[in-house]
């Protein structure tokens, strides 16, 4: 992609052209929801600035970090590139062992190296900080049921740009055993 | 104090924001304080219309000399300004009544407007008080740094969307006059039901499409409009989010350059050392808010903008 598009798509998203990948999805988020919610920004002026701007906003917002994401990729739309990349650059994910499963502390250590609070998961992607908690230090009897707790760890995983289905299915295996073991005690 | 090089020294600072009571003139005091500890040679002056009280916000008594000696004798501003008890600054009291009406002629702005900027190597930091009168506009205007001062709440929000599209569009205006646009500018904003303009930008959008030619000199004088955000009394974490999200407002919706400069946080303490006639700038300088004050202080003299983090 040509430098001075690239410029653009970081103007949009209001950060500078040496931002980082967290930086970049933190601003994306911040702004995603600001244009999209009726807030105490936005009330005081919304007779003037309307729906209609609000959504157009939107779209370049959109359209600025799905290009911006594609331009750190290796080959566009590829997954596996884009992990490598991020790999190459500062990825917590890289220090785990290929071996070793996605489990709640190893979230939880990803997690902490991005520099996410889990109150901030929390508000960005709506799962209760008790959930969260709870997803983290594998207190497995306070979980929901299995198909609920997929949903919750798919959109952990996006947030925290892992492969959502290997971490479910590593994950969803440690709960699986859990609950074979208590079947056996009782 | 940091080591960065200044733009220049000296300049004029105008605080302003449209609401009464969000803190301007103690922030006013603050900054004054602030840069005089540190060195600079700092000239408050209060144009507060609602309610000129500058003085005791620094604990001294009300001076007897004002703007009026100024207007009406010619005395010069370096005889009116008295001194305020901290070393390196002084203060010069506006007029209640001089000030707020609309008397003061055009060239008689122009005029103080001048000498302020003679006094030179100073920080003049000008105290515009609460509303929009078209005198405090034009002194925001006419400031090196414009500095909007706002609370977290919704009428304080409102008030500020105001004030800035409020000055912007007398920039407009002023500008626009000089190519002999005024009177379009004008007959456009009161006919705007007419031409179905709801807003600033629409107007600007639809000069812009009607002379094309204008649209390299508004696009110049929205983007030679900086403001400076400071967002006092905040109670929580969240809300120094509001300012970088009317930093975005502002320029998605408006395309105006506003800088978040920072945040002070709300602590009894402010009006504590108010009520005692002490600053808390001398009285309580290691305090959280003292330490904010400097921050965003020190960020306006380099123009450097608050980081923010994460969301």
């Amino acid at each position: 992609m040509p430098k001075k598009e690239l410029k653009k798509y970081f103007e949009i998203l209001e950060i500078s052209p040496d931002s980082t990948i967290l930086e970049i999805r933190n601003a994306y988020n911040r702004l995603k929801k600001l244009y999209s919610t009726d807030s105490v920004v936005i009330s005081p002026i919304a007779d003037e600035f309307s729906k209609k701007d609000r959504k157009e906003i939107l779209q370049q917002v959109e359209e600025a970090f799905m290009k911006l994401m594609e331009s750190l990729k290796g080959q566009p739309g590829s997954f596996q590139s884009y992990r490598r990349d991020l790999a190459s650059e500062d990825d917590p994910s890289a220090e785990k062992t290929e071996e070793e499963p996605y489990s709640g502390s190893v979230l939880k250590q990803i997690r902490e190296k991005r520099g996410i609070q889990l109150f901030e998961v929390s508000l960005d992607t709506k799962i209760r900080m008790e959930l969260l908690e709870s997803i983290e230090d594998e207190k497995f009897d306070s979980l929901p049921q299995e198909v609920y707790l997929k949903g919750h760890l798919t959109n952990y995983a996006i947030y925290l740009l892992l492969q959502p289905d290997k971490v479910t299915e590593d994950y969803i295996a440690r709960y699986r055993a859990w609950k074979e073991e208590k079947k056996e005690e009782s | 104090m940091d080591k960065l090089k200044e733009v220049k020294e000296g300049s004029i600072w105008a605080i302003g924001g449209g609401k009464g009571g969000t803190g301007k003139t103690f922030l006013t005091s603050s900054i004054g304080i602030f840069l005089a500890k540190a060195g600079k040679r700092v000239v408050l002056i209060d144009v507060d219309i609602g309610g000129a009280n500058l003085h005791s916000f620094l604990g001294i008594d009300r001076p007897k000399k004002s703007l009026t000696n100024f207007f009406e004798m010619g005395i010069p501003l370096s005889r009116l300004a008295v001194k305020t008890g901290v070393d390196n600054m002084s203060l010069i009291m506006g007029d209640v009544h001089s000030l707020a009406s609309d008397s003061i002629k055009f060239t008689q702005k122009l005029k103080l407007f001048r000498h302020i900027t003679k006094l030179n190597k100073q920080y003049v930091i000008v105290d515009l008080g609460g509303g929009s009168h078209n005198n405090t506009i034009d002194t925001f205007l006419m400031a090196d740094k414009r500095i909007a001062v706002l609370e977290p709440e919704i009428i304080a929000i409102e008030n500020m969307y105001h004030f800035v599209k409020n000055a912007l569009f007398r920039k407009i205006r002023m500008s626009l006059r000089a190519y002999g646009f005024k009177e379009i500018v004008e007959h456009m904003w009161e006919q705007r039901e007419k031409y179905k303009i709801k807003s600033l930008k629409e107007l600007i959008d639809s000069l812009k499409e009607s002379f094309s030619y204008l649209g390299d000199i508004l696009d110049k004088e929205i983007y030679d409009f900086k403001v400076y955000l400071v967002l006092n009394k905040i109670r929580s974490s969240q809300d120094i989010l509001i300012g970088a999200s009317m930093k975005s407002i502002f320029m998605k919706y408006l395309g105006i350059n506003a800088q978040f400069a920072g945040y002070v946080e709300y602590d009894d303490a402010v009006w504590r050392s108010i009520r005692e006639r002490r600053p808390l700038m001398l009285n309580y300088s290691l305090s959280r808010v003292a330490k904010e004050i400097g921050v965003f202080t020190e960020n306006l003299l380099y123009e450097r903008e608050m980081k923010i983090s994460r969301s």
